[in-house]
């Protein structure tokens, strides 16, 4: 592969000036700066939506420290999920870290602990002499969707925005660390970013993965996101990539990588972010389970993305739908589309598989035929057959949703 | 006449510093940090003002924004109550056990229920 180009980025204009740009009165001004709300479908879902730096406004689920989620609309617009669109989650009290420790004068990746050598590099050093490479993939968050959990589950309470597609661009972790050499006895690695607890006693947010896993070419160290540097809140400027993988080992702001001989056992890997240890990682709603397991890999997940719940719609006229579906990346084979509320199915055409770990694109011909209700259903499944629950499956975290979505919509 | 010597060097300077040590011209890095453009907006939710809302203010409050409690479901007593002791001892959050029943109480009270639904 050849040298990385650089991307050229125009200069940004502020959202007023944009407006005084288009021409737009005081009053118009006004209506854009004005907060926007909405109301997820679930229980307590009324939302703010919140413009924040280089994002359009998003759907704020708190403030400190930032969490957004993506307006599902979004979903229909592109494959890729745009930067200033795309969801932000942090931890902890400090997020994203002060822009003056992300500078490029400042900003140190070091790589540490049962390695032969420890290596301190810039992002500039990072790009220029590794190999760069590229994958679009889906982040999702482990809590996607929590707010839909029956009986509910404290936590963040997110709808369905809190995945995107994003086209990621960095160098492979695998030969960052072959450069740091681990150490024979070296068995997992640990990732640590730059955002702090308010208080010291508050675990700081580092994630572990095996050695092997991260000697996995398709793990990147990731500086651009769709063709841009990584936006402020999604990682500036190097964050990891675990294509598959939920969001909670995508650690932003990557500044620290050590190798340990022994398993890490930090709060943020046990007793945070599990699973039962059971099939599908789902316990009977309400129960506790015998033993847990870290969260790893995306379960098979597709939306209807063209029709929003309680819609409606005309009998006789067309109205084609579309869709997309993904999974840890196997690859999807097949979308099933219901217009009976899942007693009947058709497969959707599905669009180019542009990579394995991407949103894949459905579309499908349809035509209510009268007046009346519907309940809309997709229902995918990948190349391993793995498909999609009709029924909600539980744990009590409320993580790994991925049950088929009904949106009830009225013809007439 | 200092100036027209200085020019060359500078220029010197600046050619090295875009060289890669791979020889390869590199282009700077365009900073996307405008200082303007990264002012998070500031944080205006707040709790509902009852009895032992002054608590939960000056514990909860200092390491999180007010939607982590106003943005989740009516709880159970017993769900504030883990939730509480989870800040306490996973999170480190310095609350004082005398404080404990009083900032329950209150979320029980404004952001939750007190028994399930029949």
């Amino acid at each position: 592969m050849s040298r990385h180009t650089l991307i050229k980025r125009l200069p940004r204009r502020s959202f007023l000036l944009q407006g005084v740009a288009l021409g737009l009165g005081a009053s118009a001004i006004a209506r854009l700066l004005a907060e926007d709300t909405l109301t997820l479908p679930f229980l307590n879902g009324e939302r703010s939506l919140v413009k924040y730096p280089q994002k359009r406004p998003l759907i704020r689920l708190t403030t400190r420290p930032p969490q957004l989620e993506t307006p599902f609309g979004v979903f229909n617009e592109s494959l890729l999920t745009p930067n200033d669109a795309f969801f932000v989650r942090y931890h902890l009290t400090n997020s994203p870290p002060r822009a003056e420790l992300l500078q490029p004068d400042r900003f140190r990746l070091t790589v540490k602990g049962k390695v032969t050598t420890t290596i301190t590099l810039s992002v500039e050093e990072l790009k220029t002499h590794f190999e760069n490479a590229e994958v679009i993939a889906v982040n999702q968050c482990s809590g996607n969707s929590r707010g839909f959990f029956q009986p509910r589950i404290p936590g963040g309470q997110l709808g369905h925005g809190a995945m995107g597609c994003a086209r990621w661009r960095g160098v492979r972790l695998a030969d960052v660390l072959k450069a740091a050499a681990p150490e024979a006895t070296a068995k997992q690695v640990i990732f640590n970013g730059l955002d702090t607890p308010f208080v010291p006693q508050t675990p700081d947010f580092l994630k572990a993965i095996a050695v092997d896993q991260a000697l996995d070419p398709e793990l990147l160290l990731a500086f651009e996101m769709n063709g841009e540097p990584l936006p402020w809140l999604n990682g500036f400027p190097l964050r990891l990539v675990v294509p598959g993988y939920y969001g909670t080992y995508w650690v932003k702001h990557l500044n620290e990588i050590t190798v340990v001989d022994d398993e890490f056992k930090g709060f943020w890997m046990n007793p945070a972010y599990r699973i039962p240890d059971e099939p599908c990682g789902a316990i009977e709603p309400g129960t506790t389970p015998k033993r847990t397991i870290p969260i790893t890999r995306f379960n098979v997940r597709s939306f209807i993305t063209s029709i929003e719940e309680g819609a409606t719609l005309k009998a006789g006229v067309a109205t084609p739908l579309r869709g997309i579906a993904f999974d840890d990346g196997h690859g999807i084979r097949e979308v099933l589309v219901s217009a009976d509320g899942g007693r009947s199915w058709r497969a959707a055409e599905l669009g180019k598989q542009v990579d394995r770990y991407a949103f894949r694109e459905w579309t499908m011909p349809f035509a209510p035929e009268r007046a009346g209700k519907l309940t809309l259903m997709a229902k995918a499944t990948n190349r391993l057959g793995q498909s999609q629950p009709m029924e909600p499956l539980w744990n009590p975290s409320g993580y790994m949703r991925n049950c088929v979505e009904p949106v009830n919509v009225l013809v007439a | 006449m200092r100036t027209t010597q200085f020019i060359p060097l500078l220029s010197a300077g600046i050619v090295g510093v875009l060289v890669s040590l791979a020889g390869v011209p590199v282009e700077p890095v365009k900073n996307p940090f405008v200082a303007d453009e990264l002012k998070l907006p500031p944080e205006k939710p707040v709790l509902k003002a009852a009895a032992g809302v002054e608590r939960v203010t000056g514990n909860c409050l200092l390491c999180h924004s007010a939607e982590y409690v106003t943005t989740q479901p009516p709880l159970l007593r017993a769900q504030w109550t883990a939730t509480v002791e989870k800040m306490r001892g996973k999170f480190g959050a310095t609350i004082l056990t005398n404080q404990v029943p009083a900032i329950v109480d209150y979320l029980t009270a404004n952001y939750g229920k007190e028994s399930p639904p029949k």
